[in-house]
């Protein structure tokens, strides 16, 4: 009785694993990187093109991402079978917050002082989620920007130091000045994958990579 | 007395374990912190003990941290060449239990100015370009904060002291049978608070203990103070360490 019960569980855990994305527990993949590298974008464009529904609002003014938004159980197919996977777009993290930056994009400083506030809870947040609630990491960075950078180094190293699987999204190479080969240079030892998020280029590669690096 | 019970007002010492069971008195699990309630009774760093951090730049710092702690967390075996960088500002990890009267990591006691500029992240736009040396306000406030840092390591063994007492500095033999990488770590953590409020709508975080922290910090207000809450899996059950 007791036998056949603990066969017939492991007969299905194995046919579980065999139709991956079924009945496993889906793996919780945190975006990370600075404000405005392009997350929720990425977020969106995943959740779009698998589920059909958005994460989040984009923004060119940074810290628009204030509170981590999931997207769960979205199947991706990979040459016949799915890779399921929980997305949690998370608030771009730095070390230092100032409201004055938002006083540029034509706010007042009422609200540049709470989204200040709010930007700075996000971060601990998203520290927090990287602490506990994640299984993977997807990185986002702009790269038409300078990846040596502290936060860049002190995320890295905590995502190294839980042994999280990693990919690191060099976004932006629509834009002129973008290098992806600075990123490869900044973080040799993990897989750097190029696109755009914005216009969807080489979004096939990124699925693929993700499949196989979370799957 | 940073951490006060939402609920009934409790209040704890900064970073004591009790809190990480819930609140003792009504079992809540909100904690509001309160730097500021620190008795500032500390006039000027200059005239007694070194202070515990005076205020190098704090993303310098947290970057060295963050160097060592990773290297810490990677590899949690006895303390060995690398984990003691050449870096002469990283705290040495033989003797730690003696860190007490002197530097303490990342904080040279000769407050001159030398402040390194963060050497691994060139390109780096967040140098501090605040903080003159010239207010007492912000030293003030750190001294007390390093009060308050200083005063949870003995807590368990000391009643409230009344404010007059002054700081505090870390007995010599709080731990001093072995210097473990448990406690290098939490020591290099209490150097820095998680966030630090410049002035309403600016502020400093310092990752790696924002990353540390068990309790999760819900809502800032201004004056650097926020309300954390403590998860769930630690309110009830039983102590992480005795
Ligand atoms: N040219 C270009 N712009 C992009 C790309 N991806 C994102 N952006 C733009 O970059 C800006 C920031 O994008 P978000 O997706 O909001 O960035 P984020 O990383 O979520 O930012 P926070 O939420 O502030 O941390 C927006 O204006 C996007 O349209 C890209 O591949 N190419
Ligand atoms: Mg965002």
């Amino acid at each position: 009785m007791g036998l056949f019960a603990d066969l017939r569980d492991s007969i299905s855990a194995v046919t579980a694993k065999l139709f991956a994305g079924e009945s496993e527990d889906p793996k919780r993949i945190g975006i990370y990187g600075p404000p405005n590298a392009g997350k929720t974008t990425l977020a969106n464009r995943i959740a779009r093109d698998w589920t059909g529904d958005a994460v989040g609002p984009e923004s060119h003014i940074p810290h628009e991402t204030r509170r981590a938004r999931r997207k769960e159980n979205v199947e991706i197919e990979r040459d016949g079978h799915t890779v399921s996977i929980d997305i949690v777009d998370t608030p771009g993290v730095t070390t230092k917050v100032d409201y004055e930056e938002f006083l540029d994009h034509d706010m007042e400083k009422d609200e540049a002082v709470r989204r200040s506030r709010e930007a700075t809870e996000g971060v601990a947040e998203a520290m927090h989620w990287l602490r506990e609630d994640v299984d993977g990491v997807i990185y986002v960075l702009d790269s038409t920007t300078d990846p040596f950078t502290q936060v860049n180094t002190m995320l890295i190293g905590i995502i190294e130091s839980r042994d999280l699987p990693v990919l690191i999204l060099a976004n932006k190479t629509d834009l002129e000045d973008s290098k992806v080969q600075r990123i490869r240079n900044a973080f040799p030892q993990h897989e750097t994958i190029e696109l755009s998020a914005l216009e969807g280029e080489n979004m096939d590669e990124v699925y693929d990579r993700i499949a196989e690096k979370f799957g | 007395m940073p951490h006060q019970c939402t609920n009934c007002g409790h209040t704890f010492a900064d970073g004591s374990k009790e809190m990480l069971s819930g609140c003792p008195e009504c079992g809540g699990n909100k904690f509001q912190f309160h730097p500021s309630e620190v008795p500032d009774d500390a006039p000027d760093d200059a005239t007694e003990e070194p202070p515990e951090r005076p205020d190098t730049g704090v993303p310098s710092a947290v970057g060295k941290a963050a160097a060592t702690v990773r290297d810490l967390v990677r590899d949690d075996t006895p303390v060995s060449d690398d984990a003691t960088s050449p870096d002469d500002e990283t705290p040495q990890t033989a003797d730690a239990p003696e860190t007490a009267g002197g530097p303490s990591p990342g904080a040279p006691s000769a407050d001159d100015g030398n402040r390194d500029p963060p050497d691994a992240t060139p390109g780096q736009s967040t140098g501090t370009d605040s903080e003159p040396d010239d207010g007492g306000d912000d030293d003030a406030e750190d001294a007390a904060q390093a009060s308050a840092r200083s005063e949870m390591v003995t807590a368990d063994d000391l009643p409230e002291r009344p404010p007059s007492e002054g700081r505090v500095v870390k007995e010599p033999d709080a731990d001093a049978d072995e210097p473990d990488m448990e406690a290098l770590r939490e020591e290099l953590n209490e150097q820095f608070e998680s966030i630090k409020v410049l002035a309403p709508g600016q502020y400093e975080l310092n990752l790696m203990e924002l990353y540390d922290r068990e309790e999760y910090i819900i809502a800032l207000q201004e004056n650097g103070r926020y309300v954390i809450e403590v998860p769930e899996t630690f309110a009830g059950s039983e102590r992480r360490e005795e």
